[in-house]
């Protein structure tokens, strides 16, 4: 894909393609690296469990099933952080395609709609979303109100249903 | 630190309910990190009171030798869930508060890290408050073993004890759901550019509060569940008689009751690591050190604990271990003091009230941690242990530096909170009646102590008597001049001038430079980029 990077002051990086097409682009918030967080997890499991061991020796075993305990809700934490990590979620317009792929959760989906017939409506929840030939899909998982009713807006101009 | 843009962090936005939530439901539902860290305040706060009524109870019955307004029993009681209280359910929710609220804006995070789990870490605590309060009522009254809860008297305890037992498994649960989040909010949600190293240091000691409390609270879970098998189930972990040792309780106990004393004492340092700066108008001294510092006093918290026990029975050794090992902690202590004062140093002061309760703070603190190098001494605390010496000692650290700190941090961020501006008048005068009672109240304690006046009686010899009835007027001023600090809070929320964007103007970090005043129900959907 060519075009240019345009960090969006509201709904942050748009591929701007050359001609009509755009492509916005939003990962789930997340600065951890795969590495960092499995030192910092594992040092905090690690220290309980050699605390509790240390106790344990010295006769009072009862710590270790709360070590357990806490080191449960680490893994706990863990899963739920590493099934979020890789979500995002892109719409482009891409000649006469709109496509919405995103990872929620760690489960992808990708929906295409024809440009000429794809219309942006209110979702369910609220959110904007694309609607055509009986199928919806919600967008703007990943930013504000605001940068929701900018997509909107963008999207808006660049589909079949725009009047001007 | 300087933005690459600055205007984009109050869109609304929320991923679980696209208007504002009203009534009681937006309380108990909230997932909202500024809502949840304000319930957490209000809880701190109404603990605050209760555990202050229980002090006053204390006090005041000390004013005078002999038993003159309650029963020994019940006064033991008192210090029990005084203790408890003031520990668990004031100071701690307190600074959890603060966490609430700032970690996610001052990283550039839209929330923390698990929204629901940080529900649910605040709702565990009014049941557990509940258990500490309703034990009061149990057969037989409180438990009166003291907040240490110490074998054979917790074992022995009428059945407030396991009400309490369950009350301090819930606050744990409760504890390390909320470490837990820190951590992943404070690692994983950083806005780019938001390294490590350009962290507010509130963050810092946050974080690194968060890993001692993931490192102890199975100790203690651990501790209080067996003092319930000792109790119900037939075990003998800390009775001698079935070959348990009850020195071994108090062991456990101090592995995790010193880290305790910093898991409270760190955030107050990253408090006061704001309010300084902004009111000198320069930035932090020694930045770095102050990281390091802090990690060091963390570290050596695990490496102390024994110096509460000197008295227990170890050996010489030990002792001496022990011994210099306490000592070691004023060095990183020493460096945050340093830096605090050369932060001030040549810096354009002001001492708004802010200013005047950090100031507080590091004067009464350092004197703090003096009276504990000297209790660090093992022949001098074989004389001073549980003297009101050791009472006079952890006053000065958990109230003066602890409480000071966290009413530098209200006066500082309520503005922000409010976006409206509280009465400085009213807030300055709040900081010398605090300031002028608690020494009234608990520097003369140091005396009783030198004197040798035992902690936890409800009598005490005649000598005693002057030095007494001078610590509970002051004890009673103290208590008297907090429904000041409630007034000035709630003639701010209801009332109080509409508060400029950035009321002081050497505040530096990303919820003054970011985000408008008062803060928006959500902020930082978009993370700020920073150079």
């Amino acid at each position: 894909m060519v075009g240019t990077v345009i960090a969006h002051p509201v709904f942050g990086p748009i591929l701007e393609q050359e001609g009509a097409g755009f492509t916005y682009f939003r990962r789930h918030a997340g600065s951890f690296e795969l590495r960092t967080f499995t030192l910092v997890f594992g040092s905090l499991a690690l220290l309980s469990l050699v605390i509790a061991g240390g106790f344990a020796a010295a006769g009072a075993w009862l710590i270790v099933p709360f070590a357990g305990l806490e080191i449960a809700a680490l893994l706990t934490a863990a899963a739920v952080f590493l099934r979020r990590a890789g979500d995002f979620e892109r719409v482009a317009v891409l000649g006469d395609r709109v496509v919405v792929e995103f990872r929620e959760r760690g489960l992808a989906e990708k929906f295409e709609f024809h440009r000429g017939w794809a219309r942006v409506v209110t979702g369910k929840s609220g959110m904007p979303a694309l609607r055509s030939h009986g199928r919806t899909v919600e967008i703007g998982r990943y930013c504000g109100d605001e940068g929701r009713q900018m997509l909107a807006r963008a999207l808006h101009s660049r589909l079949g249903g725009h009047r001007t | 630190m300087e933005a690459a843009h600055a205007h984009h962090g109050h869109q609304g936005h929320d991923d679980h309910a696209h208007g504002h939530p009203t009534g009681i439901m937006r309380w108990i539902k909230s997932t909202n990190h500024k809502d949840i860290g304000t319930m957490y305040l209000w809880f701190s706060f109404t603990m605050f009171i209760v555990g202050g009524i229980m002090a006053l109870i204390i006090r005041s019955e000390l004013f005078q030798p002999g038993l003159q307004i309650v029963q020994p029993d019940f006064f033991n009681s008192m210090i029990t869930y005084h203790g408890l209280i003031m520990v668990f359910g004031a100071i701690m929710p307190a600074f959890v508060g603060f966490a609430n609220w700032l970690i996610p804006m001052q990283i550039g995070a839209p929330d923390m890290a698990f929204p629901r789990m940080n529900n649910l870490s605040f709702w565990l605590l009014p049941p557990a408050a509940l258990l500490l309060i309703g034990a009061q009522f149990m057969p037989g009254g409180g438990a009166g073993v003291g907040w240490t809860m110490y074998a054979p008297l917790s074992t022995q305890a009428g059945p407030a004890m396991d009400l309490t037992i369950f009350a301090i498994h819930i606050l744990g649960i409760s504890s390390i759901m909320g470490s837990i989040n820190i951590i992943t909010t404070v690692l994983n949600m950083r806005a780019p550019g938001m390294t490590l190293m350009k962290m507010p240091l509130f963050c810092w000691t946050w974080l690194i509060t968060a890993y001692l409390l993931v490192a102890v609270m199975p100790v203690l879970a651990g501790a209080v569940t067996m003092t319930l098998t000792d109790r119900h189930f037939g075990t003998h972990f800390f009775n001698a008689a079935g070959g348990g040792d009850p020195v071994l309780y108090q062991h456990i106990f101090w592995f995790f009751g010193h880290p305790e004393v910093y898991i409270i004492a760190i955030p107050a340092f990253g408090v006061v690591s704001q309010v300084i700066p902004a009111f000198s108008r320069k930035p932090l001294f020694g930045y770095a050190s102050m990281v390091y510092a802090t990690a060091s006093i963390a570290i050596l918290s695990f490496m102390v604990w024994a110096h509460h026990m000197y008295t227990a029975g170890m050996p010489v050794e030990a002792q001496l271990y022990f011994m210099y090992a306490t000592a070691l902690i004023a060095v990183p202590t020493g460096v945050k003091v340093f830096n605090w004062v050369a932060t001030m140093w040549r810096g354009s002061l002001t001492f708004e009230t802010p200013m005047l309760f950090a100031l507080g703070f590091l004067f009464l603190f350092t004197l703090g941690g003096f009276t504990g190098l000297v209790l660090a001494i093992v022949p001098v605390d074989v004389q001073l242990h549980d003297t009101y010496y050791v009472v006079a000692h952890f006053h000065y650290v958990m109230v003066a530096g602890a409480l000071f700190s966290a009413f530098a941090g209200i006066y500082f961020w309520l503005p922000k909170w409010t976006g409206r501006m509280y009465n400085e008048t009213l807030g300055k005068l709040h900081f010398w009646l605090s300031l002028i009672f608690f020494n009234v109240a608990f520097f003369v304690q140091h005396f009783l102590g030198l004197a040798g006046m035992p902690r936890r009686i409800p009598d005490y010899a005649l000598q005693f008597a002057e030095f007494n009835a001078i610590s509970t007027i002051g004890a009673w001023g103290f208590g008297l001049s907090q429904l000041l600090f409630l007034y000035i809070v709630i003639q701010c929320i209801r009332g109080g001038e509409k508060a400029p964007e950035k009321p002081w103007e050497g505040a530096d970090s990303l919820e003054w430079t970011h985000l408008p005043t008062p803060a928006p129900w959500h902020s930082f959907e978009t993370p700020p980029v920073l150079k």
